[in-house]
């Protein structure tokens, strides 16, 4: 087709092919925006039923799941409802507290191994290589017992530190990604800072660091965003009864998942997931360009 | 960006300073999660009471925690160091915590002893029992009582359709709507159908594991063969009962799918936030064995009552607990007719005594929660405890083996294979075969 | 190269990879003879503070006056003691020396009423845990006995030996992977290694449900579970099959789909004329950044028989009766199609980065190359930009398909398993992990649930070892050494 079209006139070429090209815009545009319709029905019908305020005939707010996508009546009793009478203020203190300490520790953590991964060369280089492999492939929560138990031996359990230190201790093997970035740095940038007398830490600290911004970002990013999003660690470790120390997935998970509960707090539940989502939806519209960045740099090099 | 940080740092410090108070040597109570303020501010008066009448101070800070009563007993046993002293389970669970050596303790304090045996109805006495090394004991203190009962569409159905299943149905095809829904298709929630009862003899060819013996079990009595081909035509038709749904029977009943559904106390919140004042409760309806039904010595016309299991939720204790010689004394308190009639006041919890009925003028009022406390009663005669607290494996096989999914094939009449009596019998002994081995014959 | 690669052949590749075993195990062999003479040796060579240190940590940094790291050496050496000998009690199960033979019997005291019986899971876990401490306890002592023979023969030419500052000073240096790796091992064997070596040895004993921990002793059985999985009746042998199937199929479907769409919306969204492109690209991104137990309960609420998707193809008329997108026991196709379907809504934004990222990065000089050639638009993208995105994104399908056979989420929040397959646990959406999940989780069948956890991990192992070793970045890790 193309060909038999380019072999046409000049005028007549230029003009269909324009045209061709505003018709071929057109259609792009129209299927970005119906694609786009289709990846916010969801996330608006979690918003939708978070403002949600039906009430029945004896003045019952109707917390449960309904058929009707947009809702009939629209109020902010549900926010109301979840500050006053659940304890969810006190687990989004929590989830930040552990988010934040956390991800300070992943973040050093997995930048360091994976700087030394890719760029230092020592005896058990490879099989610490081969072990972060193969230790990947277990299904995690056969473990879940295990980890319990450990933590109580060192006294941690049901506590958020216990959690903080789950987490952190994970991030020695999530180093994949930020290796491969670190890979494609030239290594004559490290040894000429080596020939001008900077030792390694310096080169990381110095050279390395302020180069990779991206990777940090994106480490850090999942790092902290990381115990919002995990409900069955976290579940594990912090116990049901301890409503206090809960997270948000936590919290939120019991409030709806469990063999004798209040199916009438759907809405309340999903005005927690606004409040969840809001903060990280956020910062990951925010460095967006540097998690892309990430994303690249690892599954490039895998 | 600095700014952000130091809020970060404010608000991490700021937890951290909550974090650390918590803590001390606590006797701990686990309750039902609606039941959790309720029980907390009785056990401030009880502390306040021993205070008082006590040279020294009550020795533990008591804290009483929500805990789902369904998974209380895995949430224990995962650390039964870490678990609650005293903790409240369904008692269905007795086999799982009372396995080889026991992780609960029994009951000795003979006031506690007398108690239990004066207040609680004889099928109670029996399933809160389980044996230890050949030794029976009294493990639970039964305080709240619960079984099915029926939630319908006052709009639809009228307080005499809703005594029949006949009726029910009629009007679902006068509205052109299922006539049931169900919560689940388990082995609990098909109970109405599978414990069905003859209404004028009050009793049933059919037996689960009956004195707690693994082998007496049967299901291919004349009775449960007519009430499965009853059953059947009561799910294959369109306006008839429906197996649930991924929307959930709360929204089935909101939006008037269907116009009744079988559900227990604890669905009593979601009922009413979607019906409102149509919200009607009732005893589970009879049913009359037509010609079609007919088998064996079940003849045409001959009625049944739907049936239900009765669960008590009950009181355990730790074993080994250093705070045990506290433990029986609370419970004592806890399981009281007067405590267990403010429970119902306060928190809805249906007093587990035998003679509430009689004694418990709150359930005279014109409310729909005393309707469904009567309603609950009333199901208690054609009720039957869960028989499975003897031994875990009662439990596993009943519920876990597939047993309750072929009766929901018989009732749907799955791909037309259950059409005729010696299919249906063929099943019933397969199901049989399962409640008895938990082995599926092939 | 490339023609010795075909050369060799398929048939060989099997081999090779025997041959690497024994390769390894020689290696392994050969290594540790090396080692123990060194040992011998250093005993022999060393000062009498070296002599010492092999029998106290420490000792010969105090004999070079090495202060404060013989201190340290001789605080972990107390410590090491302290816990082997006093075994400290976590639940009533000692770890230390006691635990050792613990590990053994896994508990003899049956318990009744009154008295407590043993925790065999427990005394198996602070087994492996104790194992586990002894090891990194004496690589710790090794490195005394090697500090203090360093200081000899630093002493023995004539230098003084390392200050602790001077330590320091090479540990961000020469020694620098020693300090940022300790830590992170550290963590990742505590973590890690210890719970999936206690794991896998559930697998060897009869941990059911028949046996609950701290109410029924269990005990060693070898390899009875492996043997008795694929006989009989029960529900291992009978569902294993067709979960590993679908798991496959699943595994397959999700890779590709998530992939195919997500280059595709990338080149979209990333045409010269799009405008607004951050727009539409941040469209998508705020899928990924919402924890999944949020949007997939979305879906699932929404798809459900009488939910708002249902309720509006009624109402426009386009069905009359609802479908059930994740519940139609009569066909499971239905349900899977439906999962698949919804993870490419999970997954695609993710792969369209991931392009976007790779079609910035595209080298100028391809383009270049391509321009003198005389190539128009078309044919640019078609000979250039395709097969450049394709090149540089094969390792990401390998990673993708294995995350994908141990993805637990997607089927957790949307099925749980469901529709149920009559009479078994494993419905039909189940894959090897959720199956896994419930068969410990809320069955307690350890054993029989870590026996699938064994073979789910020889798949993925198979899986991954067999693309690694053929893809492009291994070989370059390889040229690396």
């Amino acid at each position: 087709m193309m060909k038999q079209m380019s072999g046409a006139q000049a005028p007549v070429k230029y003009r269909s092919v324009k045209a061709a090209e505003r018709s071929s815009t057109a259609v792009s545009y129209l299927i970005l925006i119906l694609l786009s319709l289709i990846w916010l029905y969801p996330i608006l019908w979690i918003i939708l039923n978070s403002i949600r305020t039906e009430y029945n005939d004896q003045n019952q707010l109707i917390g449960i799941v309904v058929s009707h996508y947009f809702p009939k009546q629209l109020g902010f009793e549900n926010f109301v409802n979840l500050f006053r009478n659940t304890l969810f203020p006190r687990w989004f203190l929590n989830t930040l507290f552990v988010s934040s300490i956390s991800f300070v520790l992943s973040t050093l953590l997995t930048l360091t191994v994976a700087y030394v991964m890719s760029k230092l060369r020592f005896s058990f280089r490879k099989k610490f290589l081969n072990l972060a492999i193969i230790l990947g492939l277990f299904p995690g929560f056969m473990s879940m017992i295990a980890i319990y138990y450990i933590l109580k031996a060192l006294q941690l359990t049901q506590t958020l530190f216990a959690l903080i230190l789950v987490y952190s201790a994970g991030a020695g093997l999530g180093f994949y990604v930020a290796k491969g970035f670190f890979d494609i740095i030239p290594n004559s940038l490290i040894e000429s800072a080596r020939l001008d007398g900077a030792n390694n830490a310096k080169v990381f600290t110095k050279i390395i660091l302020p180069i990779s911004k991206p990777i940090i970002i994106y480490t850090a990013l999942l790092a902290f965003t990381g115990p919002w999003m995990d409900f069955i660690f976290a579940r594990v470790i912090l116990g049901e009864t301890n409503r206090e120390m809960h997270t948000v997935a936590v919290g939120l998970y019991y409030m709806l998942y469990g063999e004798r509960v209040d199916s009438n707090v759907f809405t309340i539940f999903t005005a927690g997931c606004v409040i969840v989502a809001i903060p990280i939806v956020s910062l990951f519209l925010a460095m967006q360009k540097y998690y892309i960045e990430g994303v690249t740099a690892g599954s490039v090099k895998g | 960006m600095k700014k952000l940080l130091f809020m970060l740092v404010l608000a991490v410090a700021s937890v951290s300073v909550l974090a650390g108070c918590s803590g001390g040597n606590a006797l701990v109570i686990w309750v039902g999660s609606e039941s959790q303020e309720f029980y907390a501010e009785k056990m401030d008066l009880y502390v306040e009471e021993y205070n008082s009448t006590h040279e020294e101070k009550f020795p533990y800070k008591i804290s009483v925690l929500a805990a789902d009563t369904g998974t209380a007993a895995a949430t224990f046993l995962d650390d039964p160091e870490a678990g609650a002293d005293i903790f409240t389970v369904a008692h269905d669970n007795l086999g799982k915590l009372t396995a080889g050596s026991s992780a609960i303790a029994p009951v000795t304090n003979p006031d506690l002893l007398a108690q239990i045996a004066a207040d609680n109805p004889d099928p109670f006495l029996e399933v809160i029992k389980a044996s230890v090394g050949g030794v029976e004991y009294t493990f639970g203190v039964p305080y709240v009582a619960q079984d099915l009962v029926l939630y319908y569409n006052t709009d639809y159905i009228t307080a005499t359709q809703v005594e029949t299943w006949e009726g029910i149905l009629d009007a679902a095809i006068a509205s052109n709507k299922q006539a049931l829904s169900l919560t689940g298709t388990d082995g609990f929630n098909n109970s109405f159908l599978v414990l069905a009862r003859n209404a004028e003899t009050n009793e049933s060819t059919l037996k689960i594991y009956e004195g707690g013996v693994q082998e007496e079990c049967y299901a291919r009595g004349d009775d449960t063969v007519a009430v499965m081909k009853w059953g059947q035509r009561f799910f294959t038709h369109p306006n008839g009962a429906k197996a649930p749904t991924d929307s959930g029977w709360e929204t089935e009943l909101h939006n008037v799918i269907s116009l009744s559904v079988i559900a227990g106390s604890w669905d009593f919140g979601p009922a009413k936030a979607a019906l409102g004042s149509k919200l009607g409760v009732a005893v589970l309806p009879t049913f009359t064995i037509t010609e079609d039904d007919a088998y064996g010595t079940v003849e045409a016309g001959t009625v049944f009552q739907s049936g239900t299991f009765v669960d008590t939720k009950m009181f355990v204790m730790k074993k080994n607990s250093e705070k045990a010689a506290y433990l029986q004394d609370i419970m004592l308190y806890l399981s009281s007719k007067e405590m267990q009639e403010e429970s119902f006041e306060e928190a809805e919890n249906l007093p587990a005594y035998k003679n509430a009925p009689i004694e418990f003028e709150a359930f005279l009022e014109d409310t729909v929660e005393a309707e469904l406390a009567r309603a609950q009663v009333e199901m208690f005669q054609y009720g039957m405890p869960q028989p499975f607290g003897y031994s875990t494996k009662f439990n596993t096989y009943y519920y876990s083996k597939g047993a309750p999914d072929l009766i929901m094939d018989i009732l749907e009449n799955t791909d037309d294979l259950f059409t005729e009596d010696s299919a249906i019998l063929a099943q019933l002994e397969i199901i049989e075969t399962i409640w008895k081995t938990g082995i599926r014959p092939e | 190269m490339q023609n010795l690669e075909q050369r060799v052949g398929k048939h060989c590749r099997f081999s090779r990879f025997i041959s690497g075993f024994a390769r390894f195990f020689r290696r392994t062999w050969n290594g540790m003879q090396k080692r123990i003479k060194a040992f011998a040796f250093r005993f022999k060579d060393g000062s009498v503070g070296t002599k010492l240190s092999h029998f106290v940590a420490g000792a010969g940094n105090f004999y070079h006056k090495q202060f404060i790291k013989g201190s340290l050496y001789l605080l972990l050496y107390v410590g090491f003691l302290y816990l082997m000998i006093f075994s400290p009690e976590v639940n009533s199960t000692p770890i230390g020396f006691k635990a050792l033979i613990n590990f053994i019997t896994l508990g003899t005291e049956a318990g009744d009423i009154f008295t407590p019986t043993d925790n065999s899971m427990l005394m198996l876990l602070f087994g492996v845990v104790t194992i586990g401490i002894i090891f990194i306890y004496v690589f710790a002592h090794m490195s005394s006995i090697s500090s203090s023979y360093k200081a000899d023969l630093d002493v023995r030419d004539g230098r003084h030996p390392s200050t602790f500052k001077e330590d320091l000073n090479d540990l961000m240096d020469g020694r620098f992977h020693v300090a940022m790796l300790t830590p992170a091992l550290i963590g990742i064997i505590v973590f890690t290694v210890l719970p999936t070596i206690f794991m896998i040895l559930i697998a060897f004993t009869n941990f059911d449900s028949a046996h609950p921990a701290g109410q029924v002793l269990f005990d060693w059985v070898g390899f009875e579970n492996f043997a008795n999985i694929f006989s009989g009746t029960g529900e291992i042998s009978v569902r294993f099959g067709p979960v590993l199937g679908w798991t496959m199929v699943w595994a397959f479907f999700a890779t590709s789909t998530n992939y195919i769409g997500g280059i595709l919306l990338a080149l979209l969204i990333n045409k010269k004329q799009i405008k607004l492109k951050k727009l539409w690209r941040t469209v998508f991104v705020i899928t990924i950044a919402l924890p999944q137990f949020i949007s997939l309960l979305a879906m699932r609420n929404l798809l459900s028989e009488y939910g708002p998707i249902n309720s509006f193809l009624i109402n426009v008329g386009f069905i009359d009766q609802p479908i059930q997108f994740l519940a139609n026991a009569s066909n499971p196709w239905t349900a899977r199609i439906t999962i698949i379907v919804i993870n490419i809504w999970i997954g695609v934004p993710y792969t369209m980065l991931m392009t976007s990222g790779i079609l910035m990065n595209v080298p100028a000089d391809l383009y270049e190359a391509a321009q003198i050639d005389g190539a128009n638009k078309r044919q640019t993208f078609f000979n250039i930009t395709v097969p450049y995105i394709l090149f540089v994104t094969a390792p990401y399908l390998i990673t993708s398909f294995i995350g994908n056979i141990t993805s637990f989420n997607v089927i957790y929040l949307l099925t749980g398993g469901a529709p149920t397959v009559s009479g078994y646990k494993a419905g039909s959406t189940d894959l090897l992990v959720t199956w896994l999940y419930k068969l410990t989780i809320d069955e307690s069948e350890y054993n029989i649930g870590s026996v699938v956890a064994i073979i789910t991990f020889i798949i993925t192992a198979t899986v991954t070892l067999i693309s690694y070793r053929r893809s492009k970045t291994y070989k370059e890790e390889d040229a690396f050494q």
